[in-house]
């Protein structure tokens, strides 16, 4: 396998007017690793993954996937999105909102994987003849997740997706993601969940004053975070810091 | 269009095109289809149309024969604009309640496959109020009788105005359904920017009222629009999405630095 990182972010920085949320960050995510980034709300963890994923320019520095500054079609067939929304049509069944974006890869000549075993992978095969508006946000979620997984992507970059799901449904995810790990895709986790990050990710990187401020020791092997990250994850409602000291 | 050749092959532009073309048609049915399953723009638009067509009826049923070569296009025209507006700010409500586009930008589509699908819709749902709306004004005014005597003519006159209506209309209402609660501003902004091809199609459907044989002329005005109205969105509608690149940015700044 190539080390060298799939994708590379050098000095991204990102305005608003005259709020800077991203200030020259530095990412590098290599194939068959699990990254997680965190960060409290307002962080810039979202305007990240939409510069990553090309639905924003940044305001300065350079963002590398592949080895191409690009985001034409031949790397959007490579790389796949899922956001905290579920971004499903709910008038379409769950096997037509598959039908859809695979049909739109083909004309773009890309591979796709079978659809209802892909439904099936996520546990839906049962409710693939159903309208995706009558799913519980859960559902809709692990329809997202089987919509990325259709092309086997090679970088898939996930937003908040732990949120809507119940126990069950976050072990599905974590074996989903660490097969695609183990098949060579590289996965970027984007959350405010520490607890979740730390039990999938390979390493967690703190996102605090629109930079990488540091990297998140990971349990079992540190008895516990450092003072900085427990103060953060403090913060952060949903995370339990106690269950980590 | 997105700026990167497609394929280990790097296949040529054309090929890249006719992509664009088969996406956008996917998309296309894929939208008429939920349209199909929820009737939500087809009965606005069609209530609509009728609403403004009775009104129109009861309020100039009295007017003079002679009279009506120069209301009835109006009417017509006027009824458009208003549907269109109406049509246009909810053709992107899916994709703003679903939050369904940011699904499309970062799928292996054409962003132009969008533009065109979704001024696709937007021309037929179009289309079919202002055929209503033909069909009403015939019935009702006696100098709106060369729209049944002449129906191609017509047909082509009522197509090419709401193309160009729907061309204009789709870049902005995609731009302010990626802005949460600027839909106000559609109006504001639709209004202007359309008045040319609503102006030429005014024209035109006046002459073929009245028989005149400038109404080719004025047809080729509008397709010339039409055209126009097209390739402007079509260029325009990634940049009004996603931005702009910042490379392109600091090429030309580049480039007017060194001018």
């Amino acid at each position: 396998m190539d080390d060298s990182p799939l994708l590379r972010l050098r000095g991204v920085g990102k305005h608003f007017g005259r709020l800077a949320v991203l200030r020259g960050l530095d990412l590098d995510l290599c194939a068959g690793e699990i990254v997680g980034l965190i960060g409290a709300n307002g962080a810039g963890k979202s305007t990240l993954l939409s510069i990553i994923a090309g639905l924003m320019p940044p305001s300065r520095g350079e963002r590398t996937f592949a080895g191409s500054t690009g985001v034409g079609l031949a790397e959007r067939a490579r790389f796949a999105v899922v956001s905290h929304t579920a971004q499903t049509y709910p008038r379409l069944t769950a096997i037509e909102n598959l039908q859809l974006f695979a049909s739109l890869r083909e004309k773009a000549g890309a591979h796709n994987e079978p659809l209802l075993p892909t439904l099936e992978r996520l546990g839906l095969g049962y409710a693939a003849r159903r309208q995706a508006g009558t799913f519980s946000r859960g559902m809709l979620q692990r329809l997202a997740l089987a919509r990325a997984l259709l092309g086997r992507p090679e970088m898939l970059l996930l937003d908040e997706p732990f949120t809507a799901l119940d126990r069950p449904g976050r072990t599905l995810l974590a074996n989903v993601l660490a097969q695609e790990r183990d098949r060579g895709a590289a996965i970027l986790l984007i959350s405010h969940d520490l607890e979740a990050l730390v039990s999938v990710a390979d390493r967690v990187l703190l996102l605090e004053g629109g930079v990488i401020a540091g990297e998140v020791p990971r349990a079992p092997e540190h008895a516990s975070f450092g003072p900085r990250v427990r103060e953060l994850a403090g913060r952060m409602p949903s995370v339990g810091t106690e269950a980590h000291a | 269009m997105s700026e990167a050749l497609w394929g280990p092959g790097a296949r040529a532009k054309t090929s890249l095109d006719m992509v664009a073309l088969r996406q956008a048609w996917l998309l296309a049915v894929n939208d008429l289809r939920q349209e199909a399953r929820d009737l939500e723009l087809i009965l606005t638009s069609t209530f609509f149309s009728l609403v403004v067509l009775i009104m129109l009826g009861m309020s100039f049923s009295a007017l003079g024969v002679s009279s009506q070569p120069l209301a009835v296009p109006g009417m017509l025209w006027l009824s458009v604009a208003f549907v269109g507006a109406l049509t246009l700010g909810r053709i992107f409500t899916r994709e703003r309640e679903f939050d369904t586009l940011r699904a499309l930008l970062v799928a292996p589509v054409e962003r132009v496959s969008i533009y065109l699908a979704k001024a696709f819709v937007t021309m037929v749902i179009l289309l079919g109020c202002s055929l209503l709306t033909v069909l009403g004004l015939t019935l009702l005014f006696p100098a709106a009788q060369p729209f049944a005597d002449r129906p191609l003519e017509t047909f082509a006159l009522v197509t090419m105005g709401c193309t160009a209506y729907a061309g204009v209309g789709t870049l902005f209402a995609a731009g302010l359904a990626s802005s949460s609660g600027k839909n106000v501003l559609l109006s504001v902004i639709l209004y202007p920017l359309t008045m040319p091809s609503l102006l030429f199609a005014l024209v035109a459907t006046r002459s073929l009222l009245e028989g005149h044989e400038s109404f080719t002329t004025y047809l080729g005005q509008l397709t010339a629009t039409n055209v126009l109205a097209f390739v402007v969105g079509a260029w325009l509608f990634e940049p009004v999405l996603v931005g702009v690149p910042q490379k392109r940015r600091g090429a030309a700044r580049a480039a007017r630095r060194r001018r």
